[in-house]
């Protein structure tokens, strides 16, 4: 049985989809075997950071919601993205992307499609790649996609920055996800400015949200220089940037252990 | 059992993802795909409008009594509800005219006949019970209303009432069992001729063809099961479609005569009262915890959805439904719909 991660955060520009794919090439650098699904339909990402282009991806998750292709036929292997970097990638990293297509993306949003298949998609897409860690990157804010991937995440990592407004929605996003009974969630500070005590708003943040803080991520220049043009710990690996990611996935991975030790 | 949640928007979206979420899906798709390759069985085809039906649907829907729902499959196709209607309209007549009245015109006893047959009991004339064609066109009778477009009217609303939104008849259906339902208008003036409906057989007929004719999608029949499960209110909408006194006399009905002429190995084998119709529909109903809908064409000998059937016997099995069954160890299929059980086993 795999552990499905869901990455949130209730507002845009957080660095949600750069979180997501930074953690999970992290887990699959450590031996995991890994999967991203881009349930963000209405403005997918994910798939830039791994320089996924349309004829890698002749399919994608909208094909499969209309039920034109399995799931496993969307996901793209980019483990050789990771072998580019400085450690050697033992485990696998995958990519369902959404699609990029406005007519596609329109196609979803007017029609709609069955939540329910969705579900469906995560449970084969476990089972045909056989993996140990299934990431979850939503749309920001609260949507049918969000509630399902929190009805069914093991875990979930919420990602936040320091100001009043992400307070606020962050709040929101844990009651949803108390009510649909996660099992354990994370908060992640980013984009932390050089002028706040990281140490100080980590108890800050813990205390206010009564979560475990996983991390706080200085905002990171560095990172905004590689403007998604890659994945930042596979370049970056000894960054200290990195170094905080490497806690946060080491932290996923111990939740993920009991369940995703392998032979 | 928790209290309809109909007044939050919020608690039926996350229910709704708890349900997307939950086990019983994996189990529904699982029994979906067990039975979606049998072949067996023929679409109706006594009507050319049946004869349509494009024999590969298969849907499959539970809904509980508070209001949570599992689709899966052609669970959106519409389908003309057929026999299914009978047990509703039964209910319909019971409470406009009381159980005497009702019971007065229409047993509730088995028969080994085919559904269709013309036989009325030799003492008491009645038809047998009101799940085949003759008991069904008496009970049609008794549906209260000043005229034919009233007494539409109202069946029409009772049906909403149950499934949860306004229903509607598929035209091309009614038009073609009007026109060819010349052994229903024989049973109606057999019955006419024995005193056992009323002078307005013509106008009962047609509304006995229109209440066949209703379209319903598998969803809508696992409402109706979930209706009659919940004593008669529709775990939604909170709407009561049924008395609460009058909910076991169809379920009564259901258990004994309501798979056609194998009432008595559906009895034996599921355990629940339902209700087959040659649209390929089936509604069973687990009092007290859930509906569930079947949909597909292909039927077998007697006149039920093979692969509906086969899903039932199947589902029963799994969750120990049946009635009778006590001290079962298996899973809860109510608490199946929880996504957080059986998570990190297997």
């Amino acid at each position: 049985m795999a552990t499905i991660v869901s990455v949130h955060s209730f507002r845009g520009g957080t660095g949600k989809s750069n979180s997501t794919a930074n953690l999970a090439s992290l887990c699959a650098q450590q031996g995991y075997r890994v999967a991203i699904v881009d349930t963000d339909i209405q403005s997918p990402g994910v798939h830039v950071l791994f320089g996924i282009d349309e004829a890698q991806a002749p399919r994608c998750l909208n094909d499969f919601l209309w039920g034109t292709c399995r799931i496993d036929e969307a996901a793209v292997d980019v483990t050789p993205v990771l072998e580019g970097g400085v450690e050697p990638v033992a485990g696998r990293l995958f990519v369902v992307p959404s699609s990029i297509k406005s007519d596609e993306i329109g196609r979803v949003l007017r029609d709609g499609y069955d939540v329910g298949r969705l579900n469906d998609g995560f449970r084969a897409l476990i089972k045909s790649l056989a993996l140990d860690l299934l990431f979850i990157d939503t749309h920001p804010g609260v949507n049918e996609e969000t509630l399902l991937s929190l009805a069914i995440s093991d875990l979930l990592v919420l990602i936040m920055r320091p100001d009043a407004q992400d307070y606020q929605g962050t709040a929101v996003t844990l009651e949803l996800a108390r009510r649909l009974e996660v099992p354990e969630i994370l908060l992640t500070v980013n984009k932390v400015p050089p002028s706040l005590d990281a140490v100080k708003l980590r108890v800050d943040v813990a205390r206010t949200f009564g979560v475990e803080v996983a991390g706080v991520l200085p905002l990171n220049l560095e990172m905004v220089e590689v403007a998604s043009g890659g994945v930042f710990v596979t370049r970056y690996p000894e960054h200290p940037f990195t170094r905080e990611l490497r806690v946060i996935a080491g932290r996923i991975t111990v939740a993920a252990a009991p369940a995703a030790r392998r032979a | 059992m928790s209290t309809p949640k109909s007044g939050n928007a919020l608690d039926a979206l996350l229910g709704r993802m708890k349900a997307a979420a939950s086990p019983l899906r994996e189990a529904l798709l699982e029994i979906h795909g067990q039975y979606a390759p049998v072949m067996d069985g023929v679409v109706a085809s006594y009507i050319p409008e049946l004869a349509l039906a494009d024999p590969n649907w298969f849907g499959l829907s539970v809904v509980t009594v508070d209001g949570q729902s599992v689709d899966v499959g052609d669970h959106q196709q519409t389908f003309t509800i057929q026999s299914v209607s009978k047990p509703l309209i039964f209910g319909l007549a019971l409470e406009d005219q009381g159980r005497e009245a009702v019971l007065a015109k229409v047993g509730v006893e088995p028969t080994g006949e085919a559904f269709n047959s013309i036989e009325l009991d030799e003492v008491s004339n009645r038809p047998y019970n009101p799940m085949v064609n003759a008991g069904a066109i008496a009970t049609a009778d008794l549906v209260a209303g000043k005229d034919l477009p009233d007494r539409v009217k109202r069946m029409l609303a009772m049906f909403g009432r149950y499934v949860g939104h306004p229903v509607h008849v598929d035209n091309g259906v009614y038009m073609s069992e009007r026109s060819t339902g010349h052994r229903n208008r024989a049973i109606g003036h057999l019955m006419l001729n024995f005193g056992m409906i009323s002078d307005r057989v013509d106008d009962t007929l047609d509304l006995y063809f229109q209440q066949c004719s209703v379209l319903v999608t598998a969803h809508d029949l696992a409402m109706v099961g979930a209706t009659l499960a919940n004593g008669g209110v529709n775990p939604v909408t909170g709407e009561r479609a049924l008395r609460q006194e009058f909910v076991r006399d169809l379920l009564s009905v259901m258990y004994t005569c309501g798979m056609y002429d194998s009432a008595g190995q559906w009895v034996y084998e599921v355990g629940l009262p339902a209700k087959s119709g040659v649209g390929g529909g089936i509604v069973a109903v687990v009092p007290g915890k859930l509906g569930i809908g079947l949909f597909s064409p292909p039927l077998d000998s007697k006149g039920n959805s093979v692969r509906g059937v086969g899903a039932c016997v199947e589902l029963a099995r799994r969750f120990g439904l049946h009635l009778f069954e006590s001290g079962f160890t298996g899973p809860d299929i109510v608490g199946e719909l929880n996504p957080r059980r059986a998570r990190g086993s297997g």
